[in-house]
């Protein structure tokens, strides 16, 4: 087979990334000598401009009719080089990818083994690539509703973007308001903007559109179909629970994060020790307009601890990044609502890593509070002062900075309380088909060149879903999200991937044991004829009927018997 | 020289994939016998895929998918873990060591697990040795 194809193999270095473990030159040579193999070559960076004109001109030229690119995952460049053949004028399924950095330079270090690896690999691509067949995208409608979910400043901001480029805009919120978490929130760091004036005028411009339907105390119970094509499911509570139906084309997700919960760090003794308090519990006092203890006296000390269940072995290994800016906010308001106030900011890092947040360091540094530094297993210690002492409580924290135990004294004690995923944000990913990583974030199609996207089309994550993220950061995504959907709805159809199942109605015995397995209902039965057939624009091309097929009658485009069994000969040639 | 075996993987696309993507970016080194087919789900693995890898030649077969319940087409992954016991029945009716064959879930976010899987495997055949059906194989070539 491979004889009748006219191969080029194109070995990507990816600067130093590949080549550094992977022999480049010998794998482009080795592939040279396989049947079927035009041309092979090693280059520096294949997906760049010269790379895929290269690629191109050979087709051209040469007259290639199957390209191999042994480079980085699929996952990441498939459509680039698919685009590159298809500008040469042949079908882009004429492509296959062996990931010989992800899976191979990246993760191996010995040069022979690493290179032995990337051989194989390539082989069976070359085995592969030489049965494949040519394939016609396919073209669906794209319906321009939208659902968004949740009513956060991210929802909210997205669903304004979307209902402005003229999409209708389900916007589900389950909370009896919108506004998320910024709305309790008092002023905003480092620029001290007060969130209510965000989170207020956001929700005006919402419920006065008259493009976006809000729908309060409502969760999304079912969602189901392809991009362009979902229906949906709200339930709504309140005066008896009622179900709507929607038909949308795309979906965001804005479903935040959730607080930690302090009382899980048990050595701050919050819960017990009344005067122990959460950044939210402080917001809630700002936005009062009064900043007391619990026996209703103002304070003379208050101390701030950073990272409260996060960059922690114990709970969670990552930053969540908005609570350096936000204690030194505090530091400010408590110091301009009770004057005279000692202020100190027990910190590990600061991390001011924001537009205007070095500024804001400096200004908190030069109003005299005190800023003392912890070792990240190293956290301070608090206990209830004695009867001799002008305080509530004191801590004692090892400092890095002076090398010396120094113990503080302290009236009330903010704990800055970090970020993590929604308890139910499994339950999230389930209901609209994506993944979440370790934390229990959601997982973006590509964190830095896609990184509103996931990996089921049609679905954005916007927001602190996604990661912890600043106000900022999340309107951006939220915007992003709505751009990458109206760019995609303007046409009104979209093309979908090629790829899908289909059954030779010549082999069909008609036993239907594929009619119950698909979990898409896409498998129809035709009575007159006894034979099952597959609607195309239902299969998401998963395969299962393809292996099940008794008769061997179902063919799954471009993942076919014959391709698969060429790459296993090529892995093991 | 010790014995290095050749071991192939066939992943799903949507976690198995990705998680083994994951381990790239992320620098976790491990062992470079294993050689990775992507499929879109589990459930597109035919059995005769793995007795074709073992019969060309594989020391052993690695098939990893979505956890149970994570299955970006549902219940794709259910289908694999029901074909897998038929499948291993089939295997030991073989001769066919059942360490040489083996289904794990690894998730778009464990890199790491799957560099373990194929660190504790690749040692599992190498200790177990070439795979029977190749030195068979290799006895009749000569033989004829």
């Amino acid at each position: 087979m491979t004889d009748e194809c006219k191969i080029g193999v194109y070995v990507c270095n990816c600067g130093t990334n590949i080549a550094k473990v992977v022999d480049c030159d010998a794998v482009a040579e080795f592939a040279l000598d396989q049947p079927g193999v035009t041309v092979a070559k090693s280059y520096k960076y294949m997906c760049s401009n010269p790379g895929q004109e290269m690629i191109i001109e050979d087709i051209k030229a040469e007259g290639l009719d199957r390209v191999v690119v042994a480079a980085c995952s699929p996952r990441m460049h498939e459509p680039t080089f698919r685009k590159a053949l298809q500008t040469a004028g042949i079908n882009p399924y004429f492509l296959e990818m062996a990931n010989i950095r992800e899976q191979c330079s990246w993760v191996h270090d010995d040069p022979g083994e690493a290179t032995g690896k990337a051989r194989a690999l390539t082989m069976a691509a070359v085995r592969r690539v030489a049965y494949h067949e040519p394939l016609e995208k396919r073209s669906v409608d794209m319906n321009s509703n939208v659902l968004v979910i949740g009513g956060g400043v991210v929802g909210m901001t997205a669903a304004l973007e979307l209902a402005g480029g003229g999409s209708r805009v389900y916007l589900v919120e389950r909370e009896d308001h919108l506004g998320g978490n910024v709305a309790r929130v008092d002023l905003t760091a480092p620029f001290l903007d007060s969130a209510r004036d965000v989170v207020t005028s956001l929700v005006t411009r919402v419920t006065e559109n008259p493009r976006i339907e809000v729908l309060l105390e409502s969760e999304v119970t079912s969602f189901e179909g392809f991009v362009g094509n979902f229906e949906t499911k709200v339930v709504t509570k309140g005066n008896g629970a009622v179900s709507s139906e929607f038909q949308v084309g795309n979906v965001v997700v804005a479903t935040g994060y959730q607080q930690f919960d302090a009382s899980r760090v048990t050595h701050y003794g919050y819960g017990k020790l009344p005067n122990v308090i959460t950044s939210f519990e402080l917001e809630q006092m700002l936005r009062a307009g009064c900043i007391e203890t619990k026996e209703g006296r103002p304070p003379h000390y208050v101390a701030i601890i950073h990272c409260v269940g996060s960059r922690s072995r114990e709970f969670h290994p990552y930053c969540s990044r908005v609570c350096c800016m936000t204690a030194l906010k505090y530091a400010h308001e408590v110091r301009s609502a009770v004057p005279g106030c000692y202020v100190s900011d027990i910190y590990i890092d600061m991390h001011a890593f924001g537009k205007g947040h070095e500024d804001f360091y400096r200004g908190a540094s030069e109003a005299k509070t005190l800023f003392l530094m912890y070792g990240k297993n190293d956290h301070p210690v608090i206990r209830k002062a004695g009867p001799k002492d002008d305080c509530e409580m004191l801590i004692e924290v090892n400092e890095k900075l002076s090398g010396e135990v120094i113990e503080i004294p302290a009236d009330l004690v903010i704990l800055m309380v970090g970020m993590e995923a929604q308890a139910d944000s499994e339950a999230t990913a389930r209901l609209v088909n994506i993944s979440r990583d370790k934390d229990g974030w959601f997982i973006e199609s590509h964190p830095k060149l896609d990184p509103v996207a996931t990996t089921t089309d049609g679905v954005y994550i916007a927001g602190a879903c996604a990661a912890p993220k600043d106000i900022p950061d999340s309107v951006a995504q939220a915007r992003a999200a709505a751009g990458r959907i109206l760019a995609r709805s303007i046409h009104g159809t979209i093309e979908v991937d090629a790829v899908f199942a289909e059954i030779d109605e010549e082999k069909c015995s008609g036993c239907r044991i594929c009619n119950d397995l698909c979990p898409y209902s896409a498998i129809d039965f035709d009575e007159e004829k006894k034979r099952s057939t597959v609607i195309s624009a239902v299969c998401k091309a998963c395969g299962a009927c393809v292996a099940a097929c008794p008769s061997g009658a179902i063919t799954a485009r471009h993942f076919t018997d014959r391709q698969i069994n060429a790459q296993i000969e090529g892995v093991l040639a | 020289m010790s014995f290095e075996p050749t071991i192939v993987g066939f992943l799903c696309n949507w976690c198995s994939y990705t998680g083994a993507d994951l381990a790239g970016t992320s620098r976790i080194h491990y062992a470079p016998n294993v050689r990775v087919i992507r499929v879109m789900c589990t459930a597109r693995i035919d059995p005769t895929f793995v007795l074709k890898a073992l019969h060309d030649g594989a020391d052993g077969v690695l098939i990893c998918g979505c956890h149970p319940g994570d299955c970006h087409y549902s219940e794709g992954n259910y289908k694999m873990m029901r074909r897998y016991p038929l499948l291993k029945k089939m295997l030991a009716d073989y001769g066919i060591d059942e360490a040489r064959v083996r289904l794990e879930w690894v998730s778009a976010s464990e890199g790491q697990r799957f560099a373990d899987i194929v660190d504790d495997m690749t040692q599992r055949v190498r200790e177990l040795g070439p795979s029977p059906i190749k030195e068979g194989l290799a006895r009749d070539m000569a033989e004829r």
